[in-house]
């Protein structure tokens, strides 16, 4: 088999290492630089992605954080207003049961004296029908004859009228 | 970790397989076609193919088959390091991907400015053939860089892309350089312009061509030496030259390794450095502005 010389310039050979050079180029453009690049592209905007996400969730969280602070707060004054009202309302209804039970105490009261008023009046009227009664048997047994007290009652009642105005 | 599917394993498997097949091919190319030399001899590749053509006649030598050899396996071993890429790393070969992408970005970006940047592949692929073509020798195959023909074509690929970029700035632009800083000086300039790249074909060439003929004469030395020194051993111990095993291996370490991979490194450093100082943004950028005026005026 023949051997090339050792310094040996052959134009054919040397356009086909050109061409083996450009290809090899090719080779790595395509399948060790662009992928490597795409990925490191791709992870970029997934970094980028995640942080993006991380600053939304991070404003969300501390919007949500002012907006439970605010209800907090009105909470506060809420249940306040609420308590203060629950005072008042409990305070008008107290004066409202007082009130009552004062006209209710105040009625009974007056009953009871209307009613003390009419007993001690049919205790008066049973007295002196019982006086009257007493008196015209007595008068009777002192006249010896028999009075008709409904005759005389009238006198008697002035009488005892006049007792009474007496005493 | 996310679980390997059966189908990323198999590709796995193919890809690694297809990286080392073309190498056990060529090993197997030799053994079968090239004849084995016996004692000192130092010649170029050898020629598998010879048919008339135009200008000159179509080679295709061991130089040529080998070189395709080590496209096929960069390929495949560009579609490994890739293969399963995702946004969060799971593989250690997709830390090396990322690694060899970085750090070629880097070094042009730091030697040709940012406005070069796509040339970070072409960098890439001149260090991966240069590299692996001279490893090449690692395996007792021709090492494709140390045939002038290879490393002419890179360079006079580079030479092209040289003009290209003086060309960017206008045809005048370019025929002006010539006579900087004086007149009377563009003979030598042109001399350098088209040394350039003859320079650093016969730099990279001479280099590795130099370490197989260094390993060559050292090993026929050390041969020599064995039978100088152990030749009085009685029946084939006198024969077997003992001296050679081991030693030329460390040479070899310096002679295919680190001068393969330095020699890789200064071709793509040169490379950059050329092409980078071809092109100046400043004149390109004012030239366009030129051009936009003039087209405005008219």
């Amino acid at each position: 088999m023949q051997t090339l010389d050792i310094i040996s310039v052959n134009i054919w050979q040397i356009i086909i290492s050109l061409c083996n050079l450009v290809i090899i180029f090719l080779i790595m453009k395509k399948f060790l630089f662009k992928p490597v690049k795409d990925m490191i592209a791709k992870r970029e905007a997934k970094v980028n992605e995640v942080l993006d996400e991380a600053k939304q969730e991070r404003a969300e969280a501390e919007k949500t954080k002012t907006l439970w602070e605010e209800k907090m707060a009105a909470s506060d004054e809420e249940a306040d207003r609420i308590i203060k009202k629950a005072v008042a309302k409990a305070g008008k209804r107290s004066e409202l049961i007082i009130g009552n039970a004062n006209s209710k105490a105040d009625e009974i009261v007056r009953q009871a004296k209307a009613e003390a008023e009419l007993e001690h009046k049919a205790a008066e009227e049973s007295i002196r029908h019982e006086i009257v009664t007493l008196s015209s048997a007595l008068t009777g047994k002192l006249l010896e004859r028999e009075i008709n007290p409904d005759d005389h009652s009238e006198l008697i009642d002035e009488f005892i009228n006049e007792i009474g105005e007496i005493s | 970790m996310p679980e390997k599917t059966t189908a990323f394993k198999v590709r796995d498997i193919l890809f690694l397989i297809m990286t080392v097949l073309p190498i056990v091919c060529g090993i197997v190319i030799r053994v079968l076609f090239v004849p084995s030399s016996d004692g000192i001899e130092i010649s170029g590749a050898h020629i598998f193919f010879n048919m008339d053509f135009p200008v000159s006649p179509l080679i295709i030598s061991e130089a040529q088959v080998n070189s395709w050899l080590v496209m096929i396996s960069l390929l495949f071993l560009c579609l490994y390091l890739t293969n399963g890429i995702k946004e969060n790393i799971h593989t250690k070969r997709q830390v090396i991907a990322e690694w060899i992408v970085e750090t070629v970005e880097k070094l042009v970006k730091d030697n040709m400015g940012d406005y070069f940047t796509g040339f970070a592949p072409f960098v890439a692929a001149i260090m991966a053939l240069s590299a692996f073509s001279s490893l090449m020798s690692l395996t007792g195959m021709f090492p494709p860089t140390s045939d002038l023909n290879i490393v002419a074509g890179w360079a006079f690929l580079v030479f092209i892309l040289i003009t290209y970029y003086k060309m960017k700035c206008g045809p005048l632009h370019y025929l002006k350089s010539f006579a900087e800083p004086v007149p009377f000086l563009a003979p030598l300039n042109i001399i350098s312009e088209v040394a350039t790249p003859i320079s650093m074909a016969f730099r990279h060439y001479g280099n590795i061509l130099s370490g197989s003929v260094i390993s060559v004469l050292i090993a026929a030395a050390l041969q020599g030496l064995t039978h100088l020194v152990l030749g009085w051993l009685p029946g084939w111990l006198g024969e077997f030259p003992f001296l050679r095993v081991g030693i030329p291996a460390f040479l070899s370490l310096y002679f295919d390794l680190f001068s393969g991979l330095l020699q890789a490194f200064i071709f793509a450093m040169l490379t950059m450095l050329y092409i980078g100082g071809a092109f100046s943004l400043e004149d390109y950028i004012a030239r366009k502005q030129k051009k936009i005026k003039t087209k405005s005026t008219t």
